[in-house]
């Protein structure tokens, strides 16, 4: 995992900060959740573990001490399961979204959905093969934070949300600027 | 036509500035080139056989006299003195250097022009009719809608990275000349006194397309208002984005998504994300509002049009033939009969200037030298804007009609008069084998000489009106499916072989046309050619055109004749395999 990501708040500015969340793959699924790396204590679970696990009093303890979040692969229809999301609402302090490759814009949409009709307040952190050139759409459709894939610039990609000063269509972030013009 | 304000023209800007970056780190090293991939695509900037090119955008087909003198300047500068005109209105240069496009782009910023989103997994160039705005079987503008779209499909964040591409076609006409129904959305544009108190409204048709799998448009909307199409699109590309196929390059298209849960499911899905939307808090907000809509309409008023009497056809000619003798009499006939459309404005005419000489270029092909004329005819005789067709043709749609004959004079020097507008001659084609990377089989030598072999003019008048398209792989870039005859490159062990269809049509009544057999080799498809005419002139009624008499006959006479000459070094039809 990265030790930085970007925190780009809503009514903030983008910013380097430590990574505090682990991204579990649900992989080797020995009964709960792994060991974690030293001194890490929250963790990214995959959205369908969360579905199968919820109910287990650990998990609930760990959660309610504000140690676990979900992540959304690019392929989970979130709309299927709107009463564990709205329930998770006051549980988790960080969901993901994640890009399984670049160029798979499924999770543009589901961060979009989140922000949107789930009304979600809380984080939500692009995860998985994050570069730099997806920031800007990134930021716009409701992601405040991104785990950018390891090799990408650090720097390069802080300058990513400068670019451009005007929009031409209303996202999560901001209003199209034809319409104050108008 | 639309002029940008501030925020247009800082989009443009701070997007060049972008993709300079973009490249600068691919030059670099630091981007991979599978990564800037999608980048460049996403403007315009595709990887061709022997170089880059670079396609950029005519939004809706509108040009004007400066733009098109900014284009003749690129071609000099950066490419090889020409560009290629597209069929759905973009232009294209084909032997650009990567490290000099972000120059291009700062060029074409100055006039109000860019390349973005004209390649890439994306809301492509929206176009619409070449004769938007004059039309005289128009009944309502486009163009408006056109641009709000433009402007709200541009780096829309959402849809950066679809399945695929994705096509807007815009029609607001009584004839469709959009293609509306191959597009992957077909807005069509109506005012109705029964709807919405007669203001504006949108018929939605989805999942039309041509490719691998041509499929017509199905309706899906039915009414709705202009304000409402940013979350209403919304919410249809949202379930495209979401549901449509990722792991199958060739089923990425929405149309395999609408076929493979039906229109009326589609519809409904759309419905029900849109619901979410469309309600009292928060389609406020999304909604186009009437300050934007006169934000941008204010631009496509109509032209200081003069006070003048209609003339018919019969007065034009008389007036004319003082002035012309023999020979330029009979060019300056067909001209006004072919190229030459009636007008919504007593008095005036649209114009379309051919781009489909007979074999000395490519269709769609112009010269900076010609694009220079061409912008110099706008200025005198058009009111210094032209459009670009879907067929690969120019016009200058605000000529008087007194004007025409000085026009046909100006423009005969720069060969831009040929009378063959939908005639057979006059074949929309893909750049093919020559240039495209993708194409399995060249597309420019097969129409060449199909115009070599058709080059008599009275033979081709005597034929009227045929529509004949050439695409060099099943990408279908030269929309083969919906010429009537259509021409399709195949590859097979290696070899070009082209495939013949027969019935496709644009318009009201558009059909994909069907495969009548076995593939050919290309010395063949002259005489394949001469075979379906012959059969067509043979079978007609009077005045029937060719698209009428197949559909009476079916492929039956037409197949016999195709192969009764034809197809004998062919390979398949000796093992009587079917292509």
């Amino acid at each position: 995992m990265n030790k930085q990501i970007i925190s780009f708040p809503k009514d903030g500015k983008p910013s380097l900060i430590p990574n505090r969340w682990q991204v579990w793959d649900g992989e080797h699924d020995e009964g709960g959740i792994p060991d974690l790396e030293h001194g890490m204590h929250k963790v990214l679970v995959p959205f369908h573990w969360w579905i199968t696990h919820y109910k287990n009093p650990d998990i609930i303890h760990r959660a309610n001490q504000g140690e676990i979040g979900v992540w959304f692969a690019a392929d989970d229809d979130i709309l299927k399961h709107t009463d564990i999301i709205e329930a998770g609402k006051s549980l988790w302090p960080v969901v993901g979204a994640h890009f399984p490759i670049f160029r798979d814009g499924r999770s543009f949409s589901t961060a979009a959905l989140l922000r949107g009709r789930f009304d979600w307040q809380g984080e939500v952190r692009a995860i998985g093969d994050v570069l730099i050139d997806q920031l800007l759409q990134g930021a716009r459709v409701g992601f405040d934070t991104f785990e950018l894939r390891a090799d990408q610039n650090l720097d390069v990609a802080l300058k990513q949300f400068d670019l451009f000063s005007v929009v031409t269509q209303n996202s999560w972030r901001d209003q199209r600027a034809t319409i104050a013009a108008s | 036509m639309y002029k940008y304000d501030h925020i247009d023209q800082t989009l443009v800007d701070q997007r060049v500035i972008q993709f300079q970056n973009q490249v600068e780190r691919r030059l670099n090293g630091t981007l991979a080139e599978e990564e800037f991939r999608p980048l460049r695509l996403q403007n315009g900037l595709y990887h061709q056989r022997h170089a880059y090119m670079l396609r950029i955008a005519i939004p809706y087909g509108l040009l004007s006299s400066k733009q098109l003198r900014t284009l003749a300047f690129i071609a000099d500068k950066y490419d090889r003195g020409y560009g290629h005109f597209t069929t759905r209105q973009n232009i294209q240069f084909n032997w650009v250097e990567l490290e000099k496009t972000p120059d291009i782009l700062a060029e074409l910023a100055k006039v109000e022009m860019h390349a973005i989103q004209t390649s890439g997994n994306c809301i492509r160039n929206i176009t619409s009719d070449a004769f938007a705005g004059v039309a005289a079987d128009e009944y309502v503008d486009p163009r408006p809608i056109c641009e709000l779209l433009r402007q709200w499909s541009t780096l829309h964040p959402e849809f950066a990275h679809l399945p695929r591409k994705f096509k807007f076609a815009i029609n607001g006409a009584k004839e469709d000349r959009t293609v509306l129904l191959c597009h992957d959305v077909g807005i069509e544009l109506k005012k109705n006194p029964a709807i919405n108190n007669g203001e504006l409204t949108a018929d939605i048709y989805a999942g039309g397309g041509m490719g691998r799998t041509p499929i017509l448009g199905s309706l899906i909307k039915q009414g709705l208002p202009w304000q409402v199409l940013p979350s209403y699109l919304t919410a249809l590309l949202r379930v495209y984005n979401r549901f449509g196929r990722r792991d199958n390059l060739y089923k990425a298209r929405i149309k395999i998504l609408v076929k493979a849960l039906g229109p009326e499911e589609f519809a409904r899905q759309v419905e029900g994300e849109w619901a979410n939307f469309h309600n009292e808090a928060k389609q406020s907000k999304d909604n186009f509002t009437q300050a934007e809509w006169e934000r941008v309409a204010k631009h496509f008023t109509k032209p200081n049009y003069k006070d003048l009497t209609e003339l018919s056809d019969e007065q034009l000619q008389s007036h004319a033939d003082s002035k012309l003798n023999a020979s330029e009499k009979i060019g300056f006939t067909r001209w006004l009969e072919r190229n030459v459309k009636p007008h919504q404005v007593p008095g005036y005419a649209s114009v379309i200037l051919s781009l489909k000489p007979h074999g000395t270029a490519a269709p769609g092909d112009a010269t900076s030298a010609q694009m220079n004329a061409i912008a110099d005819l706008a200025d005198q005789y058009s009111f210094g804007e032209l459009r670009v067709t879907h067929e690969q043709n120019l016009v200058l749609a605000d000529v008087e009609q007194m004007e025409l004959l000085n026009l046909w004079r100006a423009a005969k020097n720069y060969n831009l008069v040929l009378p063959n507008i939908g005639l057979l001659t006059d074949i929309i084609a893909c750049p093919g084998g020559d240039f495209c990377s993708l194409a399995n089989a060249k597309s420019l030598p097969i129409a060449k000489a199909i115009q070599e072999r058709f080059d008599d003019l009275d033979y081709l008048h005597d034929l009227g009106d045929i529509t004949l398209n050439i695409s060099g792989c099943i990408n279908s870039c030269g929309h083969h499916h919906v010429g009537n005859i259509g021409v399709l490159g195949v590859d097979k062990d290696g070899e070009e072989w082209y495939q013949i269809t027969l019935g496709g049509d644009q318009g009201n009544d558009a059909s994909i046309g069907k495969v009548i057999g076995p593939s050919f080799y290309a010395n063949e498809i002259p005489d394949v050619m001469t075979s379906l005419i012959n059969t067509y002139v043979e079978q007609r009624t009077a005045d029937e055109p060719f698209i009428d008499t197949y559909r009476r006959l079916g492929v039956a006479p037409f197949k016999e004749a195709a192969y009764r000459n034809n197809g004998k070094h062919s390979k398949e039809s000796s093992k009587g395999a079917i292509a």
